[in-house]
């Protein structure tokens, strides 16, 4: 089913869940493990359960912000 | 650019804004008002916001910013710029500058409109980019942190103060909007309502189901709404399901109360994760199709540029273009909260400095423009409905004839049978006194919408636009709750101990408790307000967001004259001036003037002589007396806490043009690249 279309619509509609999911702000566990790879090579990767988990707390820490 | 290009631009937006001002008395294009606009935006961003960029907060790319430095993969996430400018423009937008501009049209579209371009210009996106650039200095600091550390720890408490007392006000005036638009409402009722089980089962999925899969719940979740809002049309139409979804006002204000307390209390992931998922999706939609709609159908404004009602008469609240105007829209030219998020998340994600130009000041003007375009939603219905939908029950009465009298009386039509034609067309029993801007707002938007699909679907769009406020206004209410319980927390630990304790149960629900009574409170003052809640609840609404404007740009220009620039720093002073001139005015006379409509404390006295003269029922009364009170005491705050924060903001920029304060410039630039 998924094979039936092409691989650039595909990549395309991809790119647009990913700019829709970081203007949402919602959590990208794909690029935390990028930045842990990068920047903190010694440290064990979290589950994306506990990522998720890390995430929420990160975001509404406080409350969160917003407005009107 | 070419300078032609330029020069081009900026006839085209005076031929925009001349078309606006000289064609009074004939029906003017929606075009004009979205080209005078978008041009001056154009001009603006080119010209002053590079001044600003290069000379005033000297953003420079070889700072390094906290994004990097503190990358943590998490808050503090180096994002690029377009990413973040959408980011930034969501958490900005609210309902703020959908129904300001539609409760200040009562003046005609014209004085809004030169207010929100005007205003943001000079006043709105300086603020939010100077704030911005301030916090990025500063590893993303909060403007309470900035207050305290850059003016005094006195000012740093009174900003706190104010920032609580405007939360409840906001919220309070945000759930009256809810309140009006779903009063009566069956098919409404029922698609709010579905809201919070679709929320449920999204935050379920993406927390135990598919930990973290928010993308694939936030579709779903988005197909469910869709389903909700046609089910609605068939539920409000079945004469069992029908009676059992149509609640009164008061009903629906006691529900949102406890759903607030409720909501508060239970981990984010359980409803605040997935709603706020949900309505930025819908937000963002709605946003770009009603700007579809606007360019495709151009419709003509039929309100006038200029109505009578600037002489402080009008019906839908009182008080003359100076200074209500200002005070009533307040998000769309200058809302301090944003000065909230540009202090908030967006420092902790800019990439490069120069970034913040586009993000602080560029999505500012796209939120003024999101305001022009609630002007015209309302600008292109019939005034006679503009005002039948917008003026109190007890000025228009309580029937169709009686309704067209008081607006013929206003000087305007009203058709026999017209409103009942709009009602109907809607899928509404009545749209008389729909106070709040709510539902004028979807009306205009329905219509809008009509014109580019057709008339067929006219009543699934006027509640689809309903369900669109309702949402992110919902949304506010879990999260001001929220924000304002840590907030009763720390404050109220300071004076008793076990309120502090932020994990403890019992703190939680006797601070949960706390905040949602003290908006709970103005709620209900609101919905029971003869004259609506909207005249008075509003204009408070607005004084403290442009309170907490001032603070913002008292903080702002400490910045500015901080990092020895005062020779620039007329860029905040001038908006300054202008809030302080028009938040003093507004408190003043909603204090104390003559007029009963106007002044909390003349309505005080002629409730009182009502009382005693045996029309008022003494209990109603005392209640009327005692809200009246309460609302002066709390303009009578907001006014101090203003003067207090600017009078001790002055005392440091006096001191460091003394030379007897450091200028805290070595501090600012203490990381090198």
């Amino acid at each position: 089913m998924i094979s039936l279309i092409p691989s650039e619509a595909r990549d395309l509609l991809a790119r647009a869940a990913t700019t829709f999911r970081r203007i949402a702000g919602m959590p990208n566990y794909d690029a935390y493990l990028e930045h842990l790879r990068a920047h903190h090579p010694e440290c064990a990767a979290p589950s994306e359960k506990e990522y998720y988990e890390l995430y929420l707390a990160g975001k509404y820490a406080g409350g969160g912000s917003r407005c009107c | 650019m070419p300078a032609i290009i330029w020069i081009l631009v900026a006839l085209t937006g005076a031929a925009g804004w001349s078309m606006l001002a000289l064609h009074n008395g004939e029906t003017v294009n929606a075009a004009w008002l979205v080209l005078a606009a978008v041009c001056s935006y154009l001009v603006a961003y080119r010209f002053y916001s590079r001044f600003i960029a290069t000379r005033v907060v000297a953003l420079d790319d070889t700072i390094t910013t906290p994004a990097h430095r503190l990358a943590n993969g998490r808050d503090f996430v180096p994002t690029s710029r377009w990413v973040l400018f959408g980011h930034h423009f969501a958490a900005i937008a609210g309902a703020g500058p959908l129904v300001g501009p539609v409760l200040a049209a009562q003046f005609g579209y014209l004085p809004g409109t030169i207010w929100i371009v005007v205003g943001v210009i000079l006043g709105g996106a300086v603020q939010d980019f100077v704030i911005l650039a301030g916090s990025v200095r500063r590893n993303g600091k909060s403007l309470g942190q900035m207050a305290k550390d850059e003016i005094g720890p006195f000012t740093g408490m009174l900003a706190m103060i104010a920032i609580l007392a405007i939360m409840v006000i906001l919220i309070a005036v945000l759930t009256l909007i809810v309140v009006k638009a779903l009063a009566e409402s069956p098919w409404g009722v029922f698609t709010i309502l579905c809201t919070i089980p679709i929320a449920l089962a999204m935050g379920f999925w993406m927390k135990v189901i598919r930990p973290g899969k928010t993308m694939e719940a936030t579709i779903a979740g988005v197909a469910l709404l869709l389903l909700a809002l046609v089910a609605g049309r068939w539920v409000a139409a079945s004469p069992t399901l029908g009676p059992m979804f149509t609640l009164s006002a008061v009903t629906i204000s006691w529900g949102l109360m406890i759903y607030g307390f409720v909501a508060s209390v239970p981990p984010v992931w359980m409803l605040l994760a997935p709603r706020d998922y949900l309505s930025t999706f819908v937000k963002s939609a709605t946003i770009v199709t009603l700007g579809a709609g606007i360019l495709i159908t151009l419709p003509n404004l039929q309100l006038p540029a200029i109505t009578h009602f600037i002489d402080g008469t009008g019906p839908v609240f009182a008080g003359k273009l100076f200074p209500f105007c200002f005070i009533t829209i307040a998000c769309g030219a200058i809302s301090g909260f944003h000065s909230l998020v540009s202090s908030g998340t967006t420092p902790k994600m800019l990439d490069k400095e120069s970034d913040a130009r586009v993000i602080g000041y560029g999505a500012m003007l796209m939120e003024s423009f999101v305001a022009v375009m609630a002007i015209c939603a309302a600008s292109i219905l019939d005034p006679g409905v503009y005002f039948a939908m917008n003026a109190p029950l007890a000025l228009l009465g309580g029937s169709a004839e009686t309704a067209a009298a008081a607006v013929q009386h206003w000087g305007f039509t009203l058709a026999p049978g017209q409103m009942e034609a709009v009602a109907h067309a809607m899928g509404e029993t009545t749209l008389l006194a729909r106070t709040g801007g709510a539902p004028t707002l979807a009306v205009g938007m329905a219509q809008i919408f009509a014109g580019v699909f057709g008339k067929g679907l006219t009543a699934l769009w006027y509640h689809f636009a309903i369900m669109f406020e309702a949402l992110f206004i919902l949304t506010s209410i879990d999260a001001g709750t929220r924000v304002g319980r840590f907030m009763v927390q720390e404050l109220g630990g300071h004076i008793w101990k076990p309120l502090g304790h932020t994990s403890s149960w019992f703190s939680t629900i006797v601070s949960s408790a706390l905040i949602v009574a003290a908006w709970g409170w103005f709620l209900i003052q609101g919905v029971t307000d003869p004259l609506g809640g909207i005249n008075s609840l509003w204009p408070l609404f607005g004084i403290s967001n442009q309170l907490l404007a001032a603070v913002a740009l008292s903080v702002g220009t400490t910045l500015i004259i901080r990092a020895d620039r005062a020779r620039y720093a007329w860029v905040t002073l001038l908006p300054l001036s202008w809030l302080l001139a028009v938040t003093s005015t507004a408190a003043w006379q909603k204090m104390f003037s003559d007029d009963p409509r106007l002044g909390f404390l003349s309505h005080v006295t002629q409730t009182a002589a009502k009382v005693a003269a045996g029309t008022l029922d003494p209990a109603k009364g005392g209640r009327m007396i005692l809200n009246d009170r309460i609302d002066a005491a709390l303009c009578a705050m907001f006014l101090l806490i203003t003067w207090a924060v600017v009078v001790s903001s002055a005392r440091v920029w006096v001191g460091v043009g003394l030379g007897t304060r450091d200028t805290g410039r070595g501090k600012e630039a203490a990381v090198p690249a």
